[in-house]
């Protein structure tokens, strides 16, 4: 069945290429790869948030039938070289650790130890037979016990637990306040929340029973960059052998150096960027000399290692990610060694529980904010404290300190805000990974957008009109955010947020909210406006960190005409439920005239595909990969052209490919085909043709870029029986210029609103008083079912331009807005109980505690201080029961308290339902 | 560990399968590592995501609740009984039509539990299906996609098929 036209792709839905195979249960999975003689691998892990570790005991485990080999820290230490976070941010602690735990244990779920077996289940069964001797040491479980002097540093080299403080001014912030009628102040936090995809982490770590070479499949984000990472981490070398390495063989290296000098040479300003960055890094040496130890033994070591002990990595169908598959897992490196020691191929794949501890937990974010306004509600600057628990581990190779930098960017929005001071501080604690997760900085959105929402409150102004008030209009444009980044006219944000309030016809809704309170209904509106650089304007990534644009805003693709006439396009990008197969072959086929059917796209093998470390992410494949592609495949069809031109001797003017039949224009009867084409290009080309019949590489540097933006509207009813939140009605009004392929533009928009969905009224990674994790099961961390998902209506707008590569990326924008639509709708809501929506989890225990039907429980988690020392306390507020309870009678007292008890543990029974529990 | 497997018959998508297996593993991992049917996934093992799910005797069960053994004697029909790559069955044709799937790793048992559903109901409401649906977690999609599917697949008489 054909697709539609050639040369129409572009903008139709086309039904995905990879479909036939996953609907049909053929696809790839990394748990579906078994090698023959291959054994599984299960991990040891802690029970203990934070403890020493005593003495290690495998000598069990090692006799028992069916294991092969037990590994430890101690072995890692021996065998591998240490993960260094080598993110230069002045001051900044980043630690050094090993893949499995060494002395101590710094989270539930830290692996101690690596079984091989014959089987998963003896691999776990040798588990329980090592006997680790811990020595539990106070845990660190929140921002304020992480503050606390008397209580241990995680990272004794750190003297504490805040690794990082930073403050940052731009614009004149002291004028702006100076000149405002009112400051505004409120503290938002946002829970620890989990990207959880429903296929957890896993890897095969292959050894190619001839060469030895390590063939590492996995689900990974980006292989490259675990290409590369393995390759700085595994078979740690001495610094010795490897100098005596390079002295008797200088060729091992010349091809590396070669690589690296060119692409140094070709990114200068990635020189410029190490240069500013060189005080902080040396700073980083002085304060642990044994990093300049590690330092050496893993760059040498790489330098000196044969090219062929480098790992391949091979990823192929991935079940999502959502930012999780993106670092390194530390498992995997334990993973490789064991394989590696052992000489044969070996499957770790995490199970669910582990997956929730330990495989990746983001946002615990809290925001203090001040606001400068005039009593008409104009904006004139921000102070904002951000405090971020990154957990124990930071992520390799980006931290949580790297996605502090871009929320502190992205403060402004599309807003006109003269000044911001973005003060960062970044805590340690005894829990789970901090990991990019879905708009790793959605803080900036939730906070700007909860943050107008209270402004307009307290000015008394309407909650569009302050938008319309303060957000940049087209008419300014071009303009520039107070931290940087250029506004180019293309940023539509408030062409969306006009269009949203027109849809929702915002201003009958204050009416309809009365009318629906007067029958006793409890119903609510909130608006959300974003902007999102996917991919930003030109080297927006150094604006973040000076010279990562170097490494990560050059896009490379190959366009490759094979040996049989049949066409591929070979990314770096690694999908994983996006559809490139199917999105990217849409874009070259438009270029070269061809059915869609007639591209090919490979994608997951680091010995195929580009150089890049950035794998897919931060949505920004529709305009670097589609920017690519299209380049690449227009310079194939020059190439396919001016060969078919020789064959029909004709102008190559006058060459016209439609429908995968090459012609001149005008005598589509006489033509050549693709084939005669690769055959002839086969006759031309000197050497072996194992590269394909004409290859191009191109690179794209995302051109004039842009922005992607929406305007969410959220509708809300809250049942203050239940305190179930039910969404009658949900708006998203965005513009990412062209679409590719509507039907995914729209999914992507989908999921990510009900993640946010989720993350609000369901999902916590919680952890108690103490860092003991009470989330390690799907029926603790309550992902939203068909149920709870309302339909999500889209309406798309496009921002006309004759820009190269209209596209820009829309995978994160949905869970960047929605938590600030749905918090903004609760609280209008519930304001008229006086209800003050300050947190972004939102359960139905939670809505009746703070609609005053039940009284409030005392937080488990306990925020920073106070960052305002202006900061009056506010007397908590009393709940409607207290406050009303003298006037009543005690028997209706009494009827109260037990309808409260009853509601809260209806509300219990409601989640044990909802999560199947009996 | 001879001594503690067990001999379990069953019939998984029309064929006799005789197997002498640990007797603690689950009807997923024979189906997967001993039949090579890796179409049906393991997401959480606990019995809440539902991508395990395959027809047990007709009716839509969770593959890792329940042991091998139990299945001793029964009729299995995992995802791989559906349809082929060449010929999709119209729930598969529906669920490609309407874009129903993302990463697709739920895909499979949300393919059974939709089989199953239209096996004993040929229709169902979209209150029905939404119900039906929600033992089934997929991360991607927000789900708009999967039930849009459902009701191509019904509008294009699936269920004759089921």
């Amino acid at each position: 069945m054909r697709e539609g036209l050639a040369g129409k792709y572009v903008g139709a839905k086309v039904r995905r290429v990879e479909d036939r195979r996953l609907l049909t249960g053929r696809g790839r999975y990394i748990d579906d790869l078994n090698l023959p003689d291959m054994a599984h691998a299960a991990f040891l892990r802690s029970p203990y948030p934070h403890a020493h570790i005593r003495r290690v005991d495998i000598d069990s485990a090692r006799r028992m039938a069916g294991v092969f080999l037990v590994l430890t820290g101690a072995d890692m230490a021996r065998l591998t070289n240490p993960f260094l976070g080598m993110m230069a941010l002045d001051g900044l602690y980043d630690p050094v650790f090993y893949a499995l735990a060494t002395d101590r244990v710094r989270v539930v779920g830290d692996p101690v130890a690596i079984v091989v077996a014959e089987s998963r289940r003896v691999a776990e069964d040798a588990c329980e037979l090592i006997d680790v001797e811990y020595e539990p040491i106070a845990a660190i479980a929140n921002m304020a016990q992480a503050m606390d002097p008397m209580r241990p540093p995680i990272w004794p080299r750190a003297r504490s637990n805040v690794l990082w403080e930073d403050s940052q001014t731009y614009g004149d912030v002291e004028v702006a306040f100076a000149g405002a009628d009112r400051v505004i102040r409120e503290r938002f936090a946002q829970h620890r929340q989990s990207n959880q995809p429903m296929e957890t982490r896993g890897s095969v770590a292959e050894i190619d029973p001839v060469s030895g070479e390590l063939i590492f499949h996995s689900a990974t984000q980006s292989a490259h960059s675990l290409k590369w990472s393995l390759a700085f981490l595994l078979e740690r070398t001495s610094v010795w052998r490897s100098i005596r390495e390079l002295a008797t063989n200088r060729e091992k290296p010349r091809k590396f150096v070669v690589g690296a000098r060119a692409f140094i040479k070709s990114h200068p300003d990635l020189r410029t960027a190490t240069k500013s960055s060189q005080p902080a890094m040396l700073k980083q040496l002085r304060r642990e000399p044994k990093r300049i130890v590690h330092l050496s033994e893993a760059l040498l070591g790489l330098l000196a290692k044969d090219p062929s002990r480098r790992p391949r990595v091979l990823a192929q169908d991935i079940g999502g990610a959502f930012g999780a598959k993106g670092l390194v897992p530390r498992e995997d490196v334990a993973l490789a060694t064991a394989a590696l020691q052992l000489g044969r191929s070996v499957k770790w794949i995490e199970d669910r529980n582990e997956h929730l501890m330990v495989g990746g937990q983001a946002r615990e974010e809290t925001l203090d904010i001040d606001v400068a306004v005039t009593s008409d509600g104009t904006i004139l600057g921000l102070k904002v404290h951000m405090t971020m628990d990154v957990g124990a581990y930071p992520g390799f190779p980006f931290n949580g300190a790297f996605f502090a930098q871009m929320v502190k960017v992205m403060m402004p929005g599309p807003y006109r805000i003269g000044a911001l001071r973005f003060d960062t501080t970044i805590t340690a604690s005894n829990k789970g990974t901090y990991v990019p997760y879905r708009g790793p900085w959605a803080a900036e959105t939730w906070v700007r957008e909860r943050m107008i929402d209270v402004v307009a409150r307290e000015l008394g102004i309407g909650r569009a009109d302050i938008r319309l008030a303060n957000m940049i209009g087209a008419d300014e444009l071009p303009a520039a955010m107070v931290t940087g980044p250029p506004l180019d006219v293309r940023m539509s944000a408030r062409r969306t947020l006009e269009e949203a309030l027109r849809v929702a016809d915002f201003d009958s809704w204050d009416a309809i909210r009365d009318q629906a309170r007067s029958e006793g209904r409890i119903v609510g509106m909130g608006l959300a406006t974003f902007i999102e650089a996917a991919p930003g304007p030109p080297k927006f990534f150094d604006y973040i960190s000076p010279g990562f644009s170097a490494l990560a805003g050059v896009e490379p693709a190959h366009a490759v005409l094979e040996v049989d006439g049949s066409l591929s396009v070979i990314t770096q990008q690694v999908p994983h439920g996006q559809g490139h197969e199917t999105t990217l072959a849409q874009v070259a086929a438009d270029e070269l005239g061809v059915a869609v059917e007639a591209v090919r796209v490979r994608y997951g093998d680091s010995s195929i595909t580009p150089f890049s470390l950035f794998g897919t992410g931060g949505s920004r494949s529709a305009a670097m990969a589609g920017g690519v592609v299209t380049v690449a495949a227009q310079e194939l069809r020059q190439r396919v052209v001016d060969i078919a031109s020789d064959l029909m001797e004709a102008s190559t003017e006058d060459i016209v490919i439609e429908d995968g039949h090459i012609h001149v224009a005008g005598t589509p009867a006489i033509g050549v085909s693709f084939a005669e084409v690769a055959a002839e290009a086969v006759r031309r080309r000197p050497g072996s043709p194992s590269d394909g019949a004409i290859r191009v590489t191109s690179e794209w540097d995302g051109g004039a870029g842009g922005w992607a933006q929406a305007t969410h509207v959220c509708w809300v009813e809250i049942d203050l029986d239940t305190g179930l939140v039910t969404i009658p009605r949900y708006v998203v009004v965005e513009d990412c210029g062209e679409l590719i392929n509507p039907a995914i533009v729209d999914g992507q928009i989908r999921g990510g609103v009900a993640q946010g969905i989720g993350a609000v009224l369901y999902e916590r990674a919680a952890y108690d008083g103490d860092a003991n994790f009470q989330a390690g099961t799907f029926m603790d961390f309550l992902i939203p079912t068909a149920m709870e998902i309302p339909d999500v209506e889209i309406h798309h707008l496009q921002t006309p331009s004759d820009i190269f590569a209209n596209y820009r990326g829309v995978g994160e924008g949905g869970m960047i807005a929605a938590p600030a639509a749905l918090t903004n709708a609760i609280e209008d809501a519930l304001a008229h109980l006086g209800a003050r929506i300050t947190e972004q989890h939102l359960p139905p225990a939670r809505i009746l505690e703070l609609a005053g039907v039940i009284e409030a429980e005392a937080p488990t988690e306990v925020g920073p201080p106070d960052y305002s020392a202006a900061a009056a306390v506010p007397a908590p507020r009393p709940s409607l029961i207290r406050e009303r309870m003298p006037t009543l009678t005690p028997a209706q007292a009494q009827a109260v308290r037990r309808t409260a008890t009853s509601v809260r543990s209806g509300a219990r029974r409601f989640a044990d339902r909802y999560a199947g529990r009996p | 560990m001879s001594d503690d497997r067990c001999e379990v018959t069953v019939t998984v998508n029309g064929e006799e399968r005789s197997l002498a297996v640990e007797c603690r593993r689950t009807l997923a991992e024979v189906l997967r590592e001993d039949l090579g049917l890796t179409g049906t996934h393991l997401g959480c093992e606990h019995g809440v995501c539902g991508a395990c799910t395959v027809a047990v005797d007709g009716a839509a069960a969770r593959s890792c609740l329940m042991l091998a053994v139990q299945a001793d004697g029964c009729e299995i029909e995992t995802v791989e009984s559906l349809g082929t790559e060449e010929k999709l069955h119209p729930i598969q044709q529906a669920m490609w039509d309407e874009h129903g799937f993302q990463c697709a790793f739920c895909a499979p048992g949300f393919l059974m539990t939709v089989y199953c559903l239209l096996r004993e109901n040929p229709a169902p409401t979209p209150e029905e299906i939404r119900e039906e649906l929600s033992g089934n977690l997929c991360r991607c999609t927000g789900y708009a996609s999967i039930l849009t599917g459902v009701q191509a697949a019904l509008s294009r008489g699936a269920a004759a098929d089921a």
